[in-house]
């Protein structure tokens, strides 16, 4: 049961989702597809940054003002406002950023909500720590790419916080400026660490669905159609500008806030360095151990699913319906009359039993509550005389 | 034949029954309706549905959490498949459909789930009692 969550949080989300359901139907309910909403907005952003990066022009030439002047912020000025809808693509590609935040932070509350974040899911639930940790440095670099002034005070900022840190600091500082001082090359950089890191995070993303059978990476067309109205509002409503052109020998000290990705940077105006590395560390390994087993205290712990080995006839049907891929079908052993037999991987196994419902043998059982005492129950239930 | 059975099989994260029941796992409300909890109503297998009513019992109510979310995923439109067909193993033809009702139920809907009960309960009781012998063909 949802033992360590409060329970009035969990029937307020279930409540919630029972007048969406009424309102839109089960079959159309975003709550249903929390995981699925940034997958979706990860492919906007796939798609929008591959035109954006057509025209995108990463160097920071600015060492005369001409009129001919070529560096990512006038290369990023073109595609706002020359390029026919360049200023609806580039709107699309940094609101569906602020999306895939939203929607990620969504799917982690609810999934902390209804207690689905421990035991066999903590491979889910840690790889989304890290892979939100690599949305959000992906995001920043972004920030960086379009060269205004907040760029520059974004990258000096990052610069000093990598700087601030022993032992590894000095090299993170070259690796991030790809040299000892911002040049055309950082710019260059920063364009690899932001597409480079966006593709991997689909290995992330293997790694987050990989105990899941039929894991849900696609939403109904309905709701992506919604999904998309809603960014194509925002995207309308509030066009993006940008600052002014970044001058390397100038020192500007203020700029508008993103909280969904700069937030680290307000942090970091606001204590010192140590202190800055001291949370942001601290807050991701305390993020990564919440499905540690002493914080939470289970109802039943979990006893991974047996298999009857001389009622196995190899049908695989608990193989299919398994949930979290726990069960593996190996060729049986010799003399069996049957091609295959059902094993359990016991560190995978929930104890749904799925597996049991999915068995028209008997042959795979919950050890702590066999399906053969289950019957008897229901039959000396059924037969019982009223008293 | 007022005192028929209904079974319940209920999963344990659906509609929070504890309170309506005796410790016995019979709804205190509904004279001769028991329940019967297991961990995700993805447990269920068609064969115990098929027990229960070889058994003697009126019908058999499944009940799992609302359609979409489920613990463990996909437990509960797992046994809708296999109630409705779709998905093997299914129930035998011989078990009477009319018998059998499923509700997908959040935890706090108890009160939606009593009064579904209710009135199934008195439906199955008033229907024709098969004939133990009525799988069988009378004549040739």
């Amino acid at each position: 049961m949802y033992t360590s969550i409060p329970k009035g949080l969990t029937d307020l989300t279930l409540a919630i989702e029972k007048g969406t359901n009424a309102v839109i139907s089960n079959k159309y309910n975003p709550f249903y597809y929390h995981g699925a909403l940034p997958q979706f907005y990860l492919w906007v952003l796939f798609l929008s940054g591959l035109l954006l990066f057509a025209y995108y022009i990463p160097t920071i030439d600015n060492a005369y003002f001409s009129a001919n002047l070529v560096n990512a912020w006038t290369s990023v000025d073109y595609i706002t406002d020359k390029l026919p809808m360049g200023a609806v693509i580039r709107g699309i590609h940094r609101y569906a950023g602020d999306a895939m935040v939203i929607t990620i932070v969504l799917h982690a509350l609810r999934v902390w909500v209804t207690d689905r974040y421990r035991q066999y899911r903590w491979i889910q639930w840690v790889s989304g720590i890290v892979l939100l940790l690599m949305v959000l440095f992906i995001g920043q670099t972004g920030y960086y790419l379009v060269w205004d002034e907040r760029s520059l005070v974004l990258t000096r900022m990052t610069v000093s916080a990598f700087d601030a840190i022993p032992w590894i600091g000095p090299g993170l500082k070259a690796w991030f400026l790809n040299g000892t001082a911002i040049t055309n090359l950082t710019l260059s950089n920063f364009l690899f660490i932001h597409i480079g890191l966006s593709f991997s995070l689909l290995f992330g993303l293997w790694v987050h669905y990989v105990r899941m059978t039929r894991p849900v990476i696609t939403p109904p067309p309905a709701i992506n159609y919604m999904l998309m109205a809603a960014l194509l509002v925002v995207v309308f409503a509030y066009p993006i500008t940008s600052g002014k052109m970044a001058d390397i020998n100038t020192a500007p000290t203020s700029f508008d806030i993103d909280w969904f990705f700069l937030f680290p940077y307000w942090l970091m105006a606001k204590v010192d360095l140590t202190t800055y590395w001291v949370l942001m560390v601290g807050a991701t390994v305390g993020l990564c151990l919440v499905p540690l087993p002493s914080l939470y205290k289970a109802a039943n712990p979990i006893e991974a699913a047996e298999v009857v080995l001389s009622k196995c006839t190899g049908c695989s049907l608990c193989s299919k319906d398994c949930p979290y891929q726990a069960i593996e079908m190996v060729p049986a052993p010799a003399g069996s009359r049957f091609k295959l037999l059902a094993t359990v991987k016991p560190y995978r196994c929930s104890g749904c039993g799925v597996c049991v419902g999915a068995c028209a043998f008997d042959a795979i059982d919950l050890p702590n509550l066999l399906d053969t005492d289950v019957t008897a129950q229901i039959r000396a239930m059924a037969e019982a005389k009223p008293n | 034949m007022s005192e028929q059975k209904v079974i319940t099989l209920i999963c344990e994260r659906a509609c929070d029954l504890d309170s309506v029941c005796n410790d016995k796992g019979e709804v205190k409300e509904v004279d001769g309706l028991h329940v019967v909890k297991l961990p995700c109503s993805g447990m269920i297998q068609p064969l115990m549905i098929e027990a229960a009513m070889k058994a003697g019992a009126a019908g058999v109510i499944v009940t799992g959490c609302q359609i979409g979310d489920c613990y463990y995923r996909e437990g509960n439109r797992m046994i809708r498949e296999r109630l409705l067909g779709q998905r093997p193993p299914g129930l035998k033809k011989t078990v009477d459909r009319q018998r059998v009702l499923a509700l997908w139920l959040s935890r706090p809907q108890k009160d939606r789930f009593l009064s579904e009960a209710k009135e199934f309960v008195a439906f199955v009781r008033q229907l024709p009692t098969p004939p133990p012998a009525a799988a069988k063909p009378a004549a040739k």
